[in-house]
């Protein structure tokens, strides 16, 4: 077999290969047996050219994130990542040491200038993916498994179990999230914890409604069916047969959603129902800026780092849905349907 | 214009050129004709022009008996009129609103005698028995401005004439008495609607939406959160205001900003020395030393203080560890640091304090004499008014970035205005930051902040507490005469300076900027603004 003539045909390659007979099953065999070099299979120029095909496929990105889109999101993600871990090296300044003129505009000292009360813009805002990622993951993680559980038990059982979660769900889906999660901040008083839990009761319906239906479909599966047989218990079904088989619409969820968590996380601090001051939140953040609208700099910077990560998050999204709905996973792949 | 002409017709090009200037220029003629016109047209109907004012809400109600926040009395001021008045900012010589007055000696008795006609807005005359139930209403309702007429009895001795005696002597009340809160209501039409003159009073629905008063404005509508819109009342007895309707408008400050440069408002209320600086010349900036004073307060209460804000060499250490100038560079130009409670402008007012004084060491001594242990101290404060266009939350967080230098732990919880007045005024908060506005220009005003008073109630300090504030607090009440009231009232504040719960931190300069087309705007320590004068 020649060499593939560009890189991104190098999967259409292993399409063919898998549709052409056994040689070349042996092949990818001896791939999977993790070993190139020295192979005991076909020998001469084709084998060992295969052989780096496949090395150099293991080492690239999985296809899903082999887009322009996703690269720069996933730039722009680890980045940021990158800084809520570092930052403390990062930061030029304390975030909250109150030692510089107020508001002074951007210059070669404070890079994004000062606040009303002297502190550096640009320290605060660096400290600001501390407190928002790390939220927001947690946010995201456990809506999706409280979400996915309900779901998959309202699904997996049906009947009454199904009816009373999902009436639950259709509750808390018939008010706007931002409205009820200020309620209940409102009710529980402003603080970081506060708002995760308050986004955390309106954010896992979505999470099992898509279970739910996954698992309606997945149920009456052969395996399943015949798994149930052998006499698995109902968890024990769902979390060997089931789960695999449905976790990766959950998985895109979650990533699409955890822009949003972001975004509903500041937007509770912007209310001045999240972060307290002085905690260098996005959203509060922002809020000070609204009130001193001139001084451009004080919104501008911490509302940037939250567009930049809500976008990024949205295009890693993007992709992966991209790649695992059937009608455009082709075009992923590098096959026209 | 000639220049584009003179080049006309050289070309094809140029030719379409011209001819789209041309158009451009006759369409922007035609629209600024249009513009002009419908300005000459407002302008002609003095009366049918609308007042746009734009003011950070800390409004609860319009109910005069029960309304006592900053909003209440411009609206109340405008819709209800007093027995006694002042003129302008003049807060210094009392003059006749309703009535005139007259005092007897030792100051226990004072006569209102009614003058000229007055009539609410459904045309019938006001009365003395109108005065009567007014000022027994707000006493017998005991809502916030109910304090106001501690110890006063009101009686009508005549048609004409009332008296309000004072059991103890009250020389302050003549200055008491403009307050809007003590706003005469038709009492007719609000005995007809659940009104009283005890606490089982209903009438405050009613009241606000429909005003009962005998002043220049009446209510057209009103929101607590959105805005409140006057128009004019047909029946007022007094000079016709200049503007025929008034929309008083619920803006944040940077807003404001923009809205009066823009000209969208003709008056901004709230702005702040930083938001001044950058204004325009286009527009007209009102700079006043401000009345408002923004404090602190140490919870005594044992059962709220935590066992750390009622210990004396703890709020020692508080007091010597704000760095006062730091927050006056932070609150801007004109603002400055009163001695005590009572503002700079006020007789009886006092420059410095040795107590207040920002000196680290010493707070760290202090703060070491009073066992603190790092235990966090809950730190309340409004987070959605500003005072002057100055965020409470601006101090509140230089405050605790000042004590954490000290070793003191504030945590902040900032809450809506409403939420917050509810628990501070209940006297469940540990400590804080507050402001308070001028009822009327008198220290006497001041002394609710003394042991068992409404204000010491707040901050858990109890009648009985402090022997010698209440001392010195009753002495400054009972003293008669400028010279002696000014010496007995400079002491009360030192020493509640010494050993009181309550810190006088800023007095935020007062800035009011209008539009060209104002041209008189008076502001008042009592009311802000009266909307009525504004011209």
């Amino acid at each position: 077999m020649a060499k593939p003539p560009g890189g991104a045909s190098d999967s259409r390659l292993e399409l063919e290969a898998d549709a052409a007979a056994t040689a070349v099953y042996d092949e990818v065999q001896d791939d999977r047996a993790g070993g190139s070099g020295g192979s005991a299979g076909p020998g001469g120029s084709g084998a060992s050219g295969v052989s780096f095909s496949a090395l150099r496929n293991r080492l690239r990105l999985p296809p899903t994130f082999r887009r322009p889109m996703a690269i720069i999101g996933m730039s722009i993600i680890v980045l940021w990542f990158l800084v809520a871990i570092f930052v403390p090296w990062i930061a030029p300044y304390d975030p909250l040491a109150q030692q510089f003129d107020r508001l002074q505009a951007p210059n070669a000292v404070n890079w994004f200038g000062t606040d009303s009360l002297g502190r550096d813009v640009l320290s605060r805002t660096l400290y600001g993916a501390r407190i928002s990622l790390p939220l927001a993951l947690i946010l995201v993680v456990a809506s999706a498994i409280i979400g996915s559980v309900l779901g998959a038990v309202a699904g997996y059982f049906g009947r009454a179990v199904d009816e009373i979660i999902m009436r639950f769900s259709d509750l808390v889906f018939a008010f706007p999230t931002i409205i009820l999660a200020m309620i209940v901040t409102a009710a529980l008083g402003p603080s970081l914890t506060n708002a995760v839990i308050a986004l955390l009761l309106v954010s896992w319906p979505s999470y099992a409604r898509v279970m739910r239906s996954m698992v309606l479909g997945a149920r009456s599966r052969e395996y399943v069916v015949a798994g149930r047989l052998l006499g698995f218990s109902p968890f024990t079904s769902l979390r060997r047969d089931i789960l695999p088989n449905v976790a990766a619409p959950v998985l895109v969820l979650a990533t699409l959603d955890f822009g949003n968590a972001i975004l509903l996380l500041s937007g509770l601090s912007f209310l001045g129902l999240g972060a307290t001051p002085p905690t260098p939140e996005w959203g509060a953040m922002v809020a000070d800026g609204v009130q001193q609208f001139s001084d451009w700099w004080l919104a501008a910077f911490p509302g940037l780092a939250i567009f930049t990560v809500v976008v990024a998050f949205n295009l890693v999204g993007d992709a992966l849905r991209d790649s695992l709905d059937p009608r455009t996973a082709g075009a992923v792949q590098g096959v026209k349907i | 214009m000639r220049i584009f002409n003179s080049g006309a017709g050289s070309t094809r090009a140029g030719l379409r050129i011209t001819g789209l200037v041309a158009i451009g220029l006759a369409s922007v003629l035609v629209v600024a004709g249009c513009t002009d016109n419908s300005q000459s047209t407002s302008s002609t109907s003095a009366a049918d022009k609308t007042l746009v004012i734009d003011k950070s809400f800390d409004l609860k109600t319009s109910d005069p008996a029960r309304a006592f926040e900053l909003t209440g009395s411009i609206v109340d001021k405008a819709i209800y009129e007093t027995v006694l008045d002042f003129d302008g900012s003049d807060v210094t010589k009392v003059q006749p609103g309703i009535a005139t007055f007259e005092e007897n000696a030792d100051n226990t008795v004072l006569t209102l005698t009614m003058t000229g006609t007055h009539t609410f807005s459904d045309g019938s005359p006001v009365t003395a028995d109108d005065i009567v139930f007014s000022l027994q209403r707000v006493q017998g309702i005991a809502g916030n401005p109910s304090f106001l007429l501690d110890g006063v009895t009101v009686a009508k001795t005549s048609d004409t004439t009332v008296t309000l005696t004072s059991a103890t002597s009250n020389p302050a009340l003549p200055f008491i008495l403009p307050n809007p809160s003590l706003g005469i209501l038709n009492s007719k039409v609000l005995m007809a609607n659940g009104g009283t003159t005890g606490a089982d009073d209903q009438a405050e629905a009613f009241l606000n939406k429909t005003s009962a008063g005998s002043g220049p404005y009446q209510l057209e509508s009103y929101d607590v959160t959105t805005k409140v819109a006057f128009a004019l009342n047909p029946n007022y007895a007094g000079d016709k205001p200049a503007y025929g309707r008034v929309v008083l408008e619920n803006v944040e400050g940077p807003t404001q900003k923009i809205n009066v440069q823009a000209g969208s408002t003709q008056i901004a209320l709230d702005l702040n020395a930083d938001q001044v600086q950058g204004m325009d010349s286009s527009v007209k900036i009102t700079k006043n030393a401000s009345p408002y004073l923004i404090y602190s307060w140490y919870n005594q209460d044992p059962a709220v203080s935590g066992g750390v804000t009622d210990n004396a060499d703890f709020v020692k250490a508080v007091r010597q560890g704000i760095d006062y100038s730091k927050l006056l560079s932070i609150a801007g130009e004109g603002s400055t640091q009163p001695g005590g409670m009572v503002p700079s402008m006020f007789l009886g007012a006092i420059e410095s304090d040795p107590a207040n004084v920002f000196d680290l060491d010493k707070a760290k001594a202090s703060l070491a004499a009073s066992g603190y242990s790092g235990q966090p101290v809950t730190f309340s404060y409004p987070n959605d008014i500003t005072v002057n266009g100055l965020q409470m939350q601006t101090p509140a967080e230089a405050i605790q970035s000042q004590l954490k230098d000290v070793g003191i732990t504030l945590t902040l919880a900032p809450s809506p205005i409403s939420t917050f007045l509810d628990a501070f005024r209940a006297g469940t908060l540990q400590s804080g930051i507050m402001y308070w506005g001028p009822d009327y220009p008198d220290p006497a005003d001041y002394l609710v902040f003394n042991p068992g008073e409404s204000l010491g109630k707040r901050a858990g300090w109890a009648a009985g507490s402090d022997p010698t504030v209440t001392a010195a607090a009753d002495a400054a009440a009972a003293a008669s005469g400028d010279d002696a009231r000014k010496t007995a009232y400079e002491a009360w504040q030192n020493a509640a300076n010494a050993s009181g719960p309550f810190i006088p931190v800023i007095q935020p300069g007062q800035y009011a900027v209008s539009t060209s087309e104002i041209t008189q705007l008076d502001l008042n320590p009592v009311w802000t603004v009266d909307i009525a004068d504004i011209k």
